[in-house]
């Protein structure tokens, strides 16, 4: 029987195709816009963090005066992040920032590349954040507590300075200093990079890593941002470590829910332990640990425009459908004669309903197809356009499942009255007047 | 004239399709008014203008990666050698570029102690006498900075300042700004000249008409300068300054080559796709809206062929038949068009309260319906210019 409707709708697309093919567009442009917005938006609220999303927490302390920033900011001291490490809490942690340099190779035709994405980190960063190497590993617990000049490099910078052989061993210039390279990562680009938000979510991904332990030693400038609540003369990089600005990042992970309370408490005990040292004067001053979604957030990743934009065309869609739904029941009705006739001969009217969803979800299959067309190509044509990163803007595979069953079901929506109109309609009244 | 009274009871007679189409006008108008507000409010934010020459100014960064460099020797050096390039009318050294999203910005106090009044967050460009004429600003009050005024670095006793107008109308909105100070700490700056305008580096921040120019040239082994030339000479000269200042001292990358007017794109980037993305939405919402209008009167010409060709032989005129259908199509506008402005409005306050857009204005639910009498009389004129055309003989020939 549902061949046998599959068929009878065939027909009936092919025998009004101009009104059909008017149904199918107005579906497919609905879907269109539809999946192009929808399709930014899940791009950009991914949570790359995976199965560790609830267990990796960002670090907040309100360590600012009373008078001060009304929130809490996204990044502490370099004094509170040293004195954090203290905690066997958490199974790994570790402060950060970002730096740049430049770095050249042993080959001294090789000019000298500028590195704006230089991470300065502890050996726990890359267990934290799921990172894999491709060739050596992690520099040794031993150079975050002495430090070595040991780097990791990302497989792409290591492309650029070793056309992508094993350089494990070989010896890079950063800010001309030597460095041992002692790993190189497999492909990584947490889209959004999620562990430091500070200069835009997307498309900036760190190439070098560095041990913390080298920056009071080789002074590493910061390269993201450094906010300050109170005028501090600082002339001198110790001066910058002991100050209150606020301007590195720290990660801890905490597996269990018990383990975080565990952790909350002793951070608060902390914060009281620094109170007697005259600083934390806020009565607001706390810790705040924020899991990766809370911390996507907080640091507001979805721009507003793509909700807004999300919203308006769901909007859109509901007008395609609208104008389908009149389509649809002048379409049936004008066909009412023949359904009179099929229902004299004994058709009913659960079956004349049912051949007419299928009908109707025929059209929804053809329109969600051509939605998706749409959107592919209006998804390059913005990432042509706006040079959009292509993170954002690759069709996601989840909406070739997402586009046909939306348009597929908002025809049904659509279809459901012309349909119930068609089929209880008494059939004496056609057959009268043939 | 106008035959309302049997248009509207045969509206009411066939119930559902009228119906559909009211909703479909009604949620166009909501969302068309929308949209277009926020169209013509990205378009607005995009078209202030930075103060800047902007196709003759671009900025790049000398980075010193070899820590025993003299940097404000090498400085004055390079500065130098930029200068005397054929081509290049000016040069500034900048601790920021305009318009490029990263940079420096603080809140001065009005005064040396710390409970002070403090001005709103102000850009802070620090720069030499070049400044001015390197971006190519107006200065409509006050001088430039004099050569000898130009420090390398913060000085207890602070120095020279020149801020922007807007600056000016908003912490000292009844008086001249000259030989006033602000403070940052207990180093003072004194404002000598006022810029008719120039933009921060924080093109969607509020405060970016806020901007001043410090008489500091302080030493920086990531620094950038910015250069003006003509237009047709930049890519020329994107060539030649890393040749030029390699050959001074190698041990250095030169990068970022970057007009204003690229800065710009950049910087706006978010909001024209947000606009680009909208008008699409608009354009296709009034056409799927047309269409729907235009399927309608078709399906009803067909309807009532019959009908026509009798009014026709009782003695209507074409003009008649075409204006019973724009009558029709009146009406529903009318009463879709109230209606759509009412949930514009509604869906404005949502968008309002949710997200930080501004309130609505009634202009653009009140111009979208207008828009919308607009395209619908195209829309019905084509199809019942053919109804028109049905002969009066059609009517007495199945009768």
């Amino acid at each position: 029987m549902f061949f046998y409707y599959l068929d009878l709708a065939w027909r009936s697309i092919k025998k009004t195709p101009m009104l059909s093919a008017l149904m199918i567009m107005a579906i497919s442009i609905g879907i269109g816009i539809t999946i192009t917005t929808l399709n930014i938006y899940k791009m950009m609220s991914t949570n790359p963090a995976g199965d560790k999303s609830s267990q990796l927490f960002a670090v907040q302390l309100w360590s600012q005066g009373p008078d001060a920033w009304d929130d809490f900011d996204p990044q502490i001291t370099y004094q509170d992040g040293f004195n954090l490490l203290k905690s066997d809490i958490p199974r790994l942690q570790t402060p950060m920032f970002r730096t740049g340099g430049a770095v050249q190779t042993e080959d001294p035709s090789f000019l000298p590349v500028l590195q704006s994405r230089v991470r300065v980190t502890n050996n726990d960063f890359f267990p934290l954040f799921g990172l894999e190497f491709q060739y050596g590993q992690a520099w040794d617990d031993s150079v975050d507590k002495t430090a070595r000049y040991e780097v990791v490099l990302t497989n792409e910078l290591n492309k650029t300075l070793f056309a992508g052989e094993n350089s494990v061993g070989k010896t890079i210039y950063f800010n001309a200093k030597p460095y041992q390279v002692v790993g190189v990562l497999k492909p990584w680009a947490p889209s959004p990079n999620y562990y430091d938000l500070n200069n835009g979510a997307f498309g900036n991904v760190d190439t070098l890593f560095v041990p913390y332990s080298l920056a009071p030693i080789e002074e590493y400038g910061s390269w993201g941002n450094t906010n300050g609540w109170s005028h501090e003369s600082i002339n001198t990089y110790a001066q910058r470590l002991t100050s209150e600005k606020h301007w590195t990042q720290f990660w801890v992970q905490l597996d269990t829910p018990e383990q975080a309370a565990e952790y909350r408490q002793w951070v608060r005990q902390y914060i009281e332990q620094q109170k007697q040292l005259g600083r934390f004067s806020s009565p607001k001053a706390d810790v705040q640990l924020s899991d990766v979604d809370q911390w996507l957030a907080i640091n507001k990743v979805v721009p507003e425009d793509n909700k807004v934009l999300v919203g308006l065309s769901a909007l859109f869609l509901i007008v395609c459908l609208v104008n389908m739904l009149g389509l649809l029941l002048s379409k049936f009705l004008r066909r009412a004669p023949e359904i009179g006739v099929r229902r004299a001969i004994g058709a009913s009217q659960g079956q004349i309903f049912a051949q007419h969803m299928v009908e109707v979800s025929m059209m929804g299959l053809f329109g969600g197809l051509l939605g998706l067309a749409w959107a592919w190509g209006s998804l390059a044509l913005l990432t042509n356009k706006f040079q959009l990163e292509a993170s954002l803007t690759h069709l996601d595979a989840s909406m070739w499942l997402i586009a046909p069953i939306i348009a597929i079901l908002a025809a049904i929506v659509a279809g459901i009255y012309p349909a119930w109109r068609v089929c209880t309609t008494n059939p004496s009244v056609y057959l009268k007047s043939q | 004239m106008l035959h309302i009274k049997p248009i509207f009871s045969s509206l009411l007679h066939s119930k559902s399709g009228p119906l559909l189409l009211l909703l479909q006008i009604v949620l166009s108008v909501a969302i068309v008014a929308n949209a277009s507000f926020i169209i013509v409010e990205r378009l607005s934010l995009m078209a202030r203008e930075s103060g800047i020459v902007e196709n003759e100014v671009f900025d790049f960064s000398i980075y010193h990666f070899d820590k025993s460099t003299d940097l404000v020797v090498q400085d004055k050096r390079d500065l130098e050698l930029l200068r005397a390039i054929p081509g290049v009318i000016d040069v500034a050294p900048s601790s920021m570029a305009p318009l490029s999203g990263g940079g420096w910005s603080s809140n001065f106090t009005l005064g040396p102690e710390e409970r002070a009044k403090s001005t709103p967050n102000t850009g802070m460009y620090m720069s030499d006498e070049h400044f001015i004429d390197s971006l190519g600003l107006k200065l409509v009050e006050g001088r430039n900075f004099y050569p000898q005024e130009i420090t390398t670095e913060l000085l207890e006793d602070g120095g020279k300042m020149i801020v922007t107008k807007a600056f000016v109308d908003k912490v000292w909105p009844n008086d001249s700004a000259l030989g006033k100070s602000v403070y940052m700490g207990a180093q003072h700056f004194v404002v000598i000249g006022v810029v008719e305008r120039l933009q921060t580096a924080w093109v969607d921040n509020s405060n970016v008409e806020f901007s001043s120019v410090l008489s500091v040239n302080y030493p920086a082994d990531y620094k950038r300068y910015l250069v003006r030339a003509k237009a047709s000479d930049i890519a020329r000269l994107k060539e030649v300054i890393p040749e030029i200042l390699h050959k001074e001292y190698p041990s250095r990358v030169i990068e970022g080559f970057t007009t204003i007017s690229e800065r710009r794109i950049e910087a706006y980037r978010d909001h024209e796709l947000m606009a680009t993305v909208l008008t699409m939405m608009v354009v296709l919402l009034l056409l799927i809206t047309s269409l729907g209008v235009t399927g309608m009167v078709m399906f009803n010409i067909q309807r009532r062929t019959k009908q026509i060709g009798t009014r026709r032989a009782l003695g209507a005129k074409k003009r008649d038949i075409i204006s019973y259908f724009l009558v029709e199509n009146y009406l529903l506008c009318l009463l879709g068009g109230t209606l759509g402005v009412l949930l514009a409005i509604q869906l404005g306050q949502q968008l309002m309260s949710l997200y930080s857009l501004p309130m609505l204005a009634l202009s653009y639910p009140l111009l979208t319906v207008v828009g919308l009498f607009v395209v619908t009389t195209l829309a019905v004129y084509l199809p019942a210019r053919k109804a028109a055309k049905i002969s009066p003989a059609t009517a007495t020939r199945t009768v």
